[in-house]
C-alpha cells in the first residue's frame, strides 16, 4: 500500500530532516510511528500524504509511483487517505455536520448519502448532539472526535493520524486506539505518530521509530506483532 | 430550519470556503453596478446613434430637392422636370404647390405671412431609387444649362460626414464598454487574489482531503457569480430608472428615433439591460475561474 525507499527530505540548504527512510505498509496493517518531538514524524507523514516532495528516494502509494504522478492523480490519491491532523485543522465557519461531509462532498458523493452517514458516524463517536454546532464551541477532545469522523467517514485505504493521544489522558488516548482498531478490522491501514514510546508498546502493533531523522526497521524498536 | 435549509443547498451553489464573508462581497457588486450601468447607457447610446443615422439616411437616400429662381417660365419648368424623369435612378419629380411651400416654411415664417406675396423659389421634389448611383454632379451641369441658378440640394455629402462623426462616437462608446469589461476583470482578479491569500490554509486543506482543483475553483466562480449579477442587475436597474427619468424629455424634444420614442418600451432595451446584467455576471465567474486555477497550479 505505501512504499518508501531511501526517501530524504532537507528544506533549501537546512540539514537534512529524514536520511534514506525506507518502510512498508502493508495493506491492512496497523503501525506506530514513534520518535520524539523533532525527530521527524510529521514530515514523514507529510511525505506519506502527499503534502510535502520528498527531496531524494521514491514514494509509492497505492501501486503509483508519487514523483511521476501528475497533480490530478495525487489528489486522487489524498481521497484514499484519511488524516487526523496533530492541530485537527477544523473549519472554522462550518458546522460540525459540515466538517465531516467535507471529504464526502469532495468526493462528489450524494448529498442523500451524506445526510445519511455524517450524523449517523458522529452518533456513533458521540458527538449526535453536537451536528449544527461550530468546532470552536467544541472542548478538545470533542474537536478531535470530529476531526477523526471527517478521517473516517469516506471509509479511507490509508488512516493517518499525527499525535492523536498527545494531548489527552491515558484511558482517552486508549480509547482513541481501540477506534482506530475497530476502523482497522474494516480493512483500513492506519499509521498513528506518537511521541509516547511506552504508549505505543502496550499494543502488538507493529512499530517504527524515528530517531534524529533515522528509521529503525529492525530490532527492538520494529518488533512484529 | 436555517441549518437544515443549508444542508440542503445544492452541492454546485455550496460554499466551503467562507468567501460569503469577505470584505470584498460588500463592495465589489458596487464597483460592478457603476461599471454595468455605464456599459448600459453606453449601449443605449449606441441603439439611439444607429436609430438615428437608419433615420436621417432612409430620409435623405430616397429624396432631394431642387430650387428654381421664381422667375422662371413654365416651358424651362417643364423642360427641367422631363430632364430630371428622364435620368435613371430618379423615381419621380413635381413642383410643390405654393401650398406644400407655405407649410413648409411656416415654421419659420408663421402663419400670417402670405407667403404667395413672397419671391420664393419653385420647390421641385424628387424621388430617387435609393439603390440607384446617380451622377449629381453630372445632373447639376445639366439642368444648370437649362435654368441657369438651378440648386441641387444633395444632402448626401452631409450625411457621410455625419456618419464618419458617428462611427467615431460609436467606436468610443465600444472602447468604454471594453474599458469597463477590463476593469471588472482586474477588479475580479483582485478580489480573486485576496480569497485565495486570506483562506489560504483551508484551500490547503482542501487539497490534503483530495480536493481538486476545479473544486476549489467552482467555489470562487459561484461566489464571483454571484457579486457579478448582484451588481449587473443593480447597474442594470439605475440604467433602466434612468431612461424611465429621460422618457419624458425624449418626447418633450420630440426626438424622431423609436429609443426616444419607446424609451424604457423598446425591446432591444431591455435586451440590453438583460445582457448587461448577465454578463457582468459571466465576466466575473470566467475570470475568476481562470485566475483561481492558475493560482492553484502554483500550489503544492
Amino acid at each position: 500500500m505505501v512504499r518508501l525507499e531511501n526517501v530524504g527530505k532537507r528544506y533549501g540548504a537546512d540539514a537534512e530532516i529524514l536520511h534514506d527512510v525506507s518502510l512498508t505498509l502493508d495493506s491492512g496493517g496497523f503501525y506506530f510511528l514513534t520518535g520524539v518531538s523533532g525527530a521527524g514524524k510529521t514530515t514523514l507523514l507529510k511525505i506519506i500524504y502527499l503534502a510535502e516532495t520528498p527531496s531524494r528516494g521514491v514514494v509509492t502509494l497505492f501501486d503509483t509511483d508519487a514523483s511521476t504522478a501528475d497533480r490530478v492523480t495525487h489528489n486522487s490519491m489524498r481521497r484514499r487517505i484519511g488524516i487526523v491532523f496533530q492541530d485537527f485543522r477544523l473549519v472554522d465557519h462550518l458546522s460540525v455536520r459540515d466538517n465531516v461531509a467535507l471529504p464526502l462532498r469532495i468526493a462528489g458523493a450524494p448529498e442523500r448519502e451524506i445526510r445519511e452517514n455524517v450524523p449517523e458516524l458522529l452518533g456513533w463517536m458521540g458527538l449526535e448532539d453536537k451536528l449544527d454546532f461550530r468546532p470552536a464551541t467544541l472542548s478538545g477532545g470533542e474537536q478531535q472526535r470530529v476531526a477523526i469522523a471527517r478521517a473516517i467517514v469516506r471509509r479511507p485505504d490509508l488512516l493517518i493520524a499525527d499525535e492523536p493521544t498527545g494531548n489527552v489522558d491515558d484511558e482517552i488516548a486508549m480509547l482513541l486506539v481501540r477506534v482506530f482498531e475497530r476502523i482497522n478490522r474494516l480493512g483500513t491501514t492506519v499509521l498513528i505518530a506518537t511521541h509516547d514510546v511506552a504508549f505505543a508498546r502496550q499494543f502488538s502493533h507493529r512499530r517504527y521509530h524515528l530517531d534524529r531523522g533515522a528509521l529503525s526497521t529492525a530490532g527492538e524498536d520494529a518488533e512484529v506483532a | 430550519m436555517i441549518a437544515a435549509l443549508h444542508f440542503h443547498l445544492p452541492q454546485r451553489l455550496r460554499l466551503d470556503l467562507p468567501l460569503r464573508r469577505d470584505a470584498s462581497g460588500r463592495f465589489l457588486p458596487w464597483i460592478i453596478a457603476l461599471m454595468v450601468y455605464l456599459a448600459a447607457m453606453g449601449g443605449v447610446g449606441l441603439i439611439w446613434l444607429g436609430d438615428t443615422l437608419r433615420q436621417w439616411d432612409a430620409s435623405l437616400a430616397s429624396a432631394l430637392t431642387l430650387q428654381v429662381p421664381p422667375d422662371i417660365s413654365q416651358p424651362r419648368l417643364d423642360m427641367m422636370l422631363g430632364a430630371l424623369r428622364q435620368t435613371k435612378g430618379i423615381v419621380s419629380a413635381r413642383v410643390l404647390q405654393a401650398d406644400e411651400t407655405a407649410k413648409l416654411l411656416e415654421p419659420w415664417l408663421g402663419k400670417s405671412v402670405a407667403v404667395s406675396d413672397l419671391p420664393l423659389p419653385h420647390l421641385i421634389d424628387v424621388q430617387i431609387d435609393p439603390s440607384a448611383t446617380i451622377d449629381y454632379a453630372a445632373l447639376h451641369q445639366q439642368l444648370d444649362t437649362i435654368v441657369p441658378g438651378a440648386q441641387l440640394d444633395n444632402d448626401r455629402h452631409w450625411l457621410v460626414t455625419v456618419r464618419e462623426f458617428a462611427l467615431r462616437v460609436e467606436g468610443v462608446i465600444t472602447a468604454g464598454v471594453l474599458v469597463v469589461t477590463v476593469l471588472i476583470v482586474a477588479i475580479i482578479i483582485f478580489a480573486a487574489r485576496i480569497g485565495l491569500a486570506i483562506h489560504r490554509s483551508v484551500i490547503e486543506l482542501l487539497h490534503l482531503l483530495g480536493a481538486q482543483d476545479a473544486y476549489i475553483a467552482r467555489q470562487f466562480q459561484v461566489h464571483a457569480l454571484t457579486l457579478g449579477l448582484r451588481g449587473g442587475v443593480i447597474g442594470a436597474a439605475a440604467a433602466a430608472l434612468t431612461i424611465v427619468i429621460l422618457g419624458p424629455a425624449g418626447h418633450a424634444l420630440e426626438l424622431p428615433v423609436p429609443i426616444a420614442t419607446y424609451g424604457i418600451l423598446d425591446w432591444r432595451v431591455w435586451l440590453l439591460l438583460i445582457a448587461a446584467a448577465l454578463a457582468a455576471g459571466g465576466v466575473a465567474m470566467v475570470t475568476a475561474r481562470i485566475i483561481v486555477l492558475r493560482q492553484l497550479a502554483r500550489m503544492p
